[in-house]
């Protein structure tokens, strides 16, 4: 009698156990998933922009070129969770060297379709902000789950490995600063 | 908006002839109150008095005795402070609102109305008795504000059946347009687990608290410490709560120094902050012209009204408009 109540005690364990691990890792996926729709957000973005600045931006072309290669290579379908993390790093930096150029032109700040384009681009890269901080907390949640005492074992026999997290610079957790951006 | 020294500068010299007019009164009422309390304290006493000499016991007839003089004491003192409190309200709150913002409104009978404050979601239990007055409404930088004082009570019964009333909330509940688009509902309340039983077990607690929406975990160590974040949407709370919004919510709560209660929804601010007592009401037993009193009114109705300038609701960088 009491082995079947240890038994009956140890089954309940690890289906909670087993239970806690897929909703961590469910939760991770579902927020990559809400990453994933923001991020379309901003790549529909990108040929709006770089059609708006390029007859200005004669210096900036490569950078305009490049955004608009990495926004075709996020776009391909198939690509896996750390590449599309990889790409979105290297088109939000360079976004940002093109809102950076665009304060050297005065016709463009000046331009409503540009500022429309801003407080469009700014809002979703807010979102993009958010969306990351969410995806880290779940991926550090799942990650920590697979590595702790007791889980670690039931993880590693279900074959979970660790998750990547996005880096966030200083710059991202101090905000977008939009209202520096219009005042520069 | 005017700062503290100039609305005190206000209050003193705007202000004076009505403050003078009023500390008469209230000193009139204060006799006047004082005699009721005297009259009936006496008068308690020689029934009680009376009442032991006719039995030589004690029974619960002394309890009903304390009952009733409490009753008509606070019965008459409302009647006794009535015409001097509407004096104060219309000639020195008002004033001082109108001095902070034209554009405001002050109705000093009025308050948010229950619906809204149910809305919020911020107080789940089931309200018996709702209150409130001293309603100030209107825009400010093109953000519609509107607050008042809220009192939320429960009621209950014990196993002998006897009623009891407990405050769910008491303070200022403050209502202003948000400044971000969003869908779902972020709840931002006062982190009692954690206080408690420390980030584990608190923390387990909160995670496990079924009645509430998903718990959200902020990436911010002083506002995870102070707070509990419950949402619909893990990224749109973040999306509400930037690192920056989450330093001025901390900022809010050290400058009340009371509880702090936010909560995000229909497109809204929602902030309850826990005074624990009415707002906007004269002394009477202490002088209009003390400037402790003068600045209480002054700081509650500055940062009531600031929430908006506080938290830069006013900021239209979104699309938004």
């Amino acid at each position: 009698m009491t082995a079947l109540i240890i038994l009956a005690v140890v089954i309940v364990i690890i289906v909670l156990m087993y239970n806690s691990l897929v909703a961590k890792k469910n939760q991770v996926d579902n927020i990559f998933a809400g990453i994933d729709a923001v991020l379309k957000k901003r790549y529909n973005l990108i040929p709006n922009l770089v059609s708006s600045v390029q007859q200005y931006m004669q210096h900036e072309r490569g950078i305009l070129e490049k955004v608009t290669e990495l926004r075709s290579q996020a776009m391909k379908p198939g690509i896996s969770d750390e590449q599309k993390i990889a790409l979105d790093k290297q088109i939000t930096s360079a976004l940002g060297s093109i809102m950076v150029a665009v304060e050297s032109y005065p016709e463009l700040k000046a331009n409503t379709n540009i500022m429309h384009l801003q407080r469009t681009l700014s809002e979703v890269e807010a979102q993009i902000s958010a969306a990351r901080r969410a995806y880290n907390q779940a991926v550090t949640d799942y990650n920590n789950a697979i590595e702790m005492i007791p889980t670690n074992i039931l993880a590693n026999m279900m074959n979970y490995r660790r998750k990547q997290v996005f880096e966030i610079t200083e710059d991202e957790r101090k905000n977008v600063d939009v209202g520096a951006l219009f005042k520069q | 908006m005017k700062s503290a020294s100039e609305l005190t500068d206000f209050y003193y010299t705007e202000l004076y002839d009505s403050l003078q007019e009023l500390e008469q009164e209230r000193n009139a009422v204060r006799k006047k109150v004082l005699t009721l309390f005297g009259i009936l304290g006496a008068l308690s006493l020689l029934i009680i008095g009376a009442i032991y000499n006719s039995c030589h016991c004690f029974n619960e007839s002394y309890i009903w005795v304390g009952v009733g003089a409490t009753a008509i004491g606070g019965f008459g003192f409302r009647w006794l402070i009535s015409g001097y409190r509407s004096g104060f309200k219309e000639k020195i709150i008002r004033p001082l609102i109108e001095a902070i913002e034209k554009e405001l409104h002050y109705a000093p009978d009025a308050a948010i109305p229950q619906s809204l404050f149910q809305f919020s979601h911020l107080f789940e239990q089931r309200i018996d008795r709702f209150r409130g007055n001293d309603l100030v409404r209107g825009t400010l930088d093109g953000v519609s504000l509107q607050f008042s004082d809220i009192h939320a009570e429960h009621r209950s019964r014990d196993s002998k059946g006897r009623e009891h009333w407990s405050t769910i909330f008491q303070g200022l509940f403050i209502v202003a347009d948000f400044n971000k688009h969003f869908k779902g509902r972020t709840l931002i309340l006062p982190d009692l687990a954690e206080n408690l039983f420390g980030s584990f077990i608190g923390g387990m607690l909160q995670s496990r608290n079924f009645t509430k929406d998903q718990l959200v975990r902020m990436d911010d160590p002083a506002f995870e410490k102070a707070f509990v974040v419950y949402g619909t949407d893990q990224i749109e709370a973040r999306y509400i709560l930037t690192h920056t919004m989450m330093q001025r919510l901390l900022k809010l709560k050290k400058d009340t120094g009371s509880k702090v209660y936010v909560s995000f929804n229909g497109e809204k601010i929602m902030i309850a902050i826990d005074y624990d007592k009415d707002l906007f009401e004269p002394t009477v037993f202490s002088s209009l012209l003390s400037i402790d009193q003068a600045m209480g009114y002054i700081r509650t109705l500055r940062s009531s009204i600031g929430i908006v300038e506080e938290l830069k609701l006013n900021e239209k960088l979104w699309s938004k408009t």
